[in-house]
């Protein structure tokens, strides 16, 4: 066997070597990219120079749909941007039209609307958490969320016939009554879901892989949180407390006794990836306090409130946000007095958030990159919309 | 609110001849010159009373004789939670330009793009003006109320009949769709003579 010594290769000096930039393209069909996102990497070794996020693959114009469609046939568009949210994109849609309408809402669709939203924010965090987990390569978190978020799921089915595309949440009302027996389950549900978290903490948020991987990255500071507008769990990793439930209440959110979990730094610095994700797993056990409390209050009533035929807003212009478990989703909409909307233009959280990318990106570890990415829990869909 | 900062606009910056809309429904807005949208913003962002730290969404609007574009600020502090609509008007609809307001908020950077990319509006001084959901060889921006979809794209044309499956039944009912929307379109004009 031939053995080679460093000399054959003769003198390796290094002022001849040249180093230069290496360009990696990370998706558009990457796992770690949470859909079809690609991020154009320059790589100075393992090292991120810069990240340079492309989006627009996803891309389907609903803007531009929804200038042809009447008021009632949006809804199932709006599904359509974050589908992993769809009970949250409704009703904040329906909460601008109803603006424009001056529509009163009974108070029992007032309570579902708040249970199936607060639901759905379990569902979307735990779908959040088992991606993350996986991102870093624990694979049985991921079946651990998977389980309790079918039993979401397989509600909102019974309930609004759909798994993940509800349509669910009408102007003026919702679509389908919960029945006693469905109530149960949720309060089941959330009984159940309570020692879960609990179980999902002692198994992945401090073990201590998952917080090498996670802590004192991606760090987002208070400044940059303004600078780029974000708000959500993203905001609220860095320390701000801003919640718009708490903020600007909409629907009963006003009359519900809950916290709003912040960064703390339990481990890591505030704002890094590890806290962004620790706020995601406290509010789980928030949500389930607010839906105990919508229960406990639900009363027998309609469920669907006065509202004419064709719809007919009159002229004008309204600017609704609510929070969604990614952010703050805006909805602007524009009347002509017409059957369709004149325009609606739609503030995506996950659009400022996928923003910033371009910021976190120079200095880290290509890894880190990965975990930066997963904690800021991006839909494409609700990107490019 | 809305009176105070228009008022405190007009005093440090008479151009942008700020004023104050009541619509019987809906939000109030302030309404600005288009040449000082950038002076307006960073008074806004600097002012100690009436500070707005953020940019969440810039929102165009095509109205087919002029193009409005709606910034709206937000103000991320617990103590003072406000929202303020600021909105200005592009009588040119050819070439709307307006000043970028990157260099304040980088918030602006994406939505400035995004905005340019459905609307064509244009942003002097933005650093990256691309095109950012659409490719970069796309023609005409799509929001715009008169756009019409290309026909032909890169060479290939769009639906191309030799393609199209006729004999499917959607594709039937999609056809008797569009026949039914069209004549009840041409009975709505004969209505409006």
């Amino acid at each position: 066997m031939q053995t080679w010594d460093l000399e054959d290769f003769g003198e390796v000096k290094s002022e001849k070597l040249k180093s230069e930039l290496l360009t990696v393209n990370m998706g558009p069909q990457h796992p770690a990219t949470h859909g079809v996102l690609r991020v154009e990497i320059k790589t100075d070794s393992e090292v991120v120079a810069e990240a340079i996020p492309h989006i627009g693959y996803l891309h389907r114009c609903m803007e531009k749909h929804c200038e042809a469609l009447d008021y009632r046939g949006v809804i199932p568009f709006v599904d359509r941007m974050d589908y992993l949210a769809s009970m949250s994109q409704e009703w904040t849609y329906v909460l601008a039209v109803e603006k424009l309408l001056g529509t009163e809402v009974p108070k029992r669709a007032e309570y579902i609307r708040i249970i199936v939203a607060e639901l759905q924010r379990i569902a979307s965090h735990l779908m959040a958490f088992g991606t993350y987990a996986l991102d870093l390569g624990a694979f049985s978190p991921f079946l651990y969320a998977f389980e309790e978020r079918e039993t979401i799921l397989r509600l909102f089915e019974e309930v609004s016939g759909a798994r993940l595309l509800y349509n669910y949440i009408w102007i003026g009302g919702v679509w389908n009554d919960f029945s006693d027996e469905q109530l149960k389950r949720v309060q089941a549900f959330i009984k159940h879901m309570d020692k879960e978290v609990d179980k999902y903490n002692n198994l992945v948020s401090h073990n201590r892989i998952f917080v090498e991987r996670t802590a004192n990255v991606g760090i987002l500071t208070l400044e940059d949180i303004r600078q780029f507008g974000a708000t959500g769990p993203v905001a609220r990793g860095s320390g701000y407390a801003w919640d718009l439930r708490k903020v600007e209440p909409y629907g009963l959110y006003d009359q519900f006794e809950f916290d709003i979990p912040v960064g703390e730094g339990e481990e890591g610095t505030v704002g890094d990836c590890w806290n962004r994700y620790m706020v995601r797993m406290k509010e789980m056990k928030e949500s389930i306090k607010i839906i105990q409390q919508a229960l406990d209050g639900i009363e027998a009533g309609d469920i669907q409130g006065k509202v004419s035929k064709v719809i007919k807003p009159p002229k004008g212009e309204v600017y609704m946000r609510t929070e969604c478990p990614r952010g703050e989703l805006g909805i602007h909409l524009v009347s002509d007095g017409s059957k369709n909307p004149y325009r609606l233009k739609v503030k995506s959280p996950c659009f400022t958030h996928t923003s910033m990318l371009g910021h976190m990106g120079p200095g880290q570890m290509i890894a880190d990159f990965v975990a930066s990415i997963g904690s800021i829990d991006i839909v494409l869909g609700e990107v490019d919309r | 609110m809305h009176n105070e900062i228009a008022e405190l606009i007009n005093s440090k910056l008479p151009e942008a001849k700020a004023t104050v809309t009541n619509p019987e429904v809906g939000d109030n807005s302030i309404v600005v010159e288009a040449e000082s949208i950038k002076a307006v913003c960073k008074l806004l962002k600097k002012n100690k009373e009436y500070s707005f730290n953020s940019l969440q969404v810039i929102s165009g609007v095509d109205y087919t004789d002029h193009i409005e574009v709606n910034y709206f600020l937000n103000n991320l502090d617990l103590k003072a939670p406000r929202q303020l609509q600021l909105k200005t008007k592009l009588e040119d609809r050819i070439n709307p330009t307006l000043d970028s307001v990157t260099s304040i908020w980088k918030a602006a950077d994406w939505q400035e793009r995004e905005c340019f990319d459905m609307l064509g509006v244009t942003f002097k001084g933005h650093p990256d003006p691309r095109r950012i959901l659409c490719p970069d060889d796309w023609t005409g921006f799509p929001l715009r109320r008169d756009y019409m979809a290309p026909k032909v794209y890169n060479g290939m044309e769009v639906f191309p009949e030799s393609k199209m499956n006729t004999a499917d039944r959607e594709f039937k009912v999609r056809q008797k769709m569009i026949e039914k929307a069209a004549k009840a379109a041409a009975s709505e004009a004969e209505g409006e003579e």
